[in-house]
């Protein structure tokens, strides 16, 4: 009960993390909502019994993808304004 | 062993408290600097007691907890850190209440010292 | 209006689709072949107890090799155009000079971010985990670093030459499995070793250990050039 109810409520948040990152204006929080994304999609996998794949997506999808895109946009602000 | 578990609940029970409280300071505090802070303070203490007291309720895990809970020492306070500096720097607004702002005036004082070294050179050419 | 018609009906029609799948959907009870194959002889065969791992290197050994180039294949495009971009300038751009509290603190952390990365990559047999995630976090220890001293310039050569060499490694360890073992990437090459013990699994923590430093010199490379275009105005 306690475990469909803490996976409801994760799916939710990434759901609404990702609506936000689509149709927030600022670039910023899209990239931080992406990020949120990642997190939230790797605290499921983990509950779900996979803690190899969560490793990953945590490493990779929610800390280093970020700081790309981060180190992306800071270089694109320069040249645009 | 029963008295090890009893203290392990109340020292979880206890830095849940302190998270809710960096909560509620993160929802009630005037600006950025201050909801830094609270957030950081409050969670770092409530971190740390909560992964004692599940140190205690499962003893075979205290070594990683202590090296999880050096860990959360080093890193909290340094990003906390950052993020305030990097919050002056792009010039959010402080809130109206504040005393002192010593980054400014270490900043203003930068600023004049290579402003005098500038002239100094002038007037040497 | 026509479009954001069109946008309502795509997503009735696709809610549909999913709502017909989501009924029909019991998750799968029993095992199916292949993986009552894996769980029924992957630790008396292999010797390793995570059984993900087990799959990853020795049984789908292959797919890994491919996963590894591709991301040698990002990893030097990203190099190409930025190295592309940036000839020609050489102003250095004024950055901000990080505090004394985040240098002291890389300096720190940067060991321990390492550590973490290569016990995980070396346990890959143990516990949750493996080359990637590894090579993964010493990447996060590399970008920590650089975000700490903004000026600071890496070598590249060394890197390139330390992600050439374990690829070159890691293939001829899979050719050493088709001559000595069953096929490409056996890990029956060393001794199996008694199971659950950190040498044990035969070639498996070897493998990983150079797919870690494989991922972890490649994504620092991207890191790098990232930076120093960052430097570069």
């Amino acid at each position: 009960m306690i475990f469909n109810l803490l996976a409801i409520l994760l799916g939710i948040s990434t759901i609404v993390f990702a609506l936000v990152a689509i149709y927030t204006k600022k670039l910023i929080f899209a990239i931080l909502a992406t990020g949120g994304v990642s997190l939230f999609a790797s605290i499921l996998y983990l509950l779900m019994a996979a803690p190899d794949v969560a490793l990953t997506e945590a490493a990779i999808g929610s800390g280093l993808t970020t700081l790309i895109f981060l180190f992306i946009l800071n270089k694109i602000k320069e040249e645009d304004v | 062993m029963k008295i090890l578990d009893i203290t392990g609940a109340i020292l979880t029970l206890i830095g849940s408290i302190f998270i809710f409280l960096g909560a509620l300071g993160v929802l009630r505090m005037p600006d950025v600097y201050n909801r830094i802070q609270t957030g950081t303070k409050a969670s770092t203490l409530g971190t740390m007691l909560t992964l004692t007291g599940i140190g205690m309720i499962h003893p075979g895990w205290f070594g990683k907890i202590a090296i999880l809970i050096i860990f959360i020492a080093i890193t909290n306070p340094v990003s906390s850190h950052v993020l305030a500096r990097a919050a002056h720097f792009i010039n959010i607004p402080l809130t109206s209440k504040t005393v002192v702002d010593k980054l400014r005036e270490s900043k203003i004082e930068e600023m004049e010292n290579a402003l005098k070294l500038e002239e100094e050179q002038k007037n040497d050419f | 209006m026509y479009k954001k018609l069109l946008v309502f009906a795509t997503i009735f029609i696709l809610a549909g689709i999913f709502l017909k799948l989501y009924q029909n959907f019991d998750g799968s009870k029993t095992l199916n072949k292949t993986a009552s194959y894996y769980a029924k002889n992957g630790a008396s065969e292999v010797g390793s107890t995570n059984i993900v791992t087990a799959i990853v290197v020795t049984y789908r050994g292959f797919d890994t090799l491919g996963e590894v180039t591709i991301l040698f294949v990002a990893a030097a495009i990203i190099g190409f155009f930025l190295k592309t971009n940036a000839k020609g300038t050489n102003r250095i751009r004024n950055l901000r000079f990080s505090s004394e509290i985040m240098i002291t603190a890389s300096k720190i952390l940067m060991p321990i971010m390492f550590l973490i990365g290569a016990y995980v990559f070396v346990n890959g047999h143990l516990s949750p985990g493996g080359g990637f995630q590894g090579g993964a976090i010493i990447a996060s220890g590399v970008a920590f670093f650089l975000l700490a001293n903004p000026t600071l310039s890496v070598n590249h050569k060394v890197l390139s030459v330390l992600e050439s060499t374990s690829g070159l490694i890691f293939v001829l360890l899979g050719i050493a499995g088709l001559i000595y073992g069953g096929g490409f990437l056996d890990n029956r090459v060393l001794p199996l070793g008694k199971f659950g013990t950190l040498f044990s699994a035969g070639i498996i923590p070897l493998v990983y250990s150079f797919i870690g430093l494989k991922v972890g010199a490649e994504l620092s490379n991207i890191i790098s050039s990232l930076q120093q275009i960052q430097k570069e105005e």
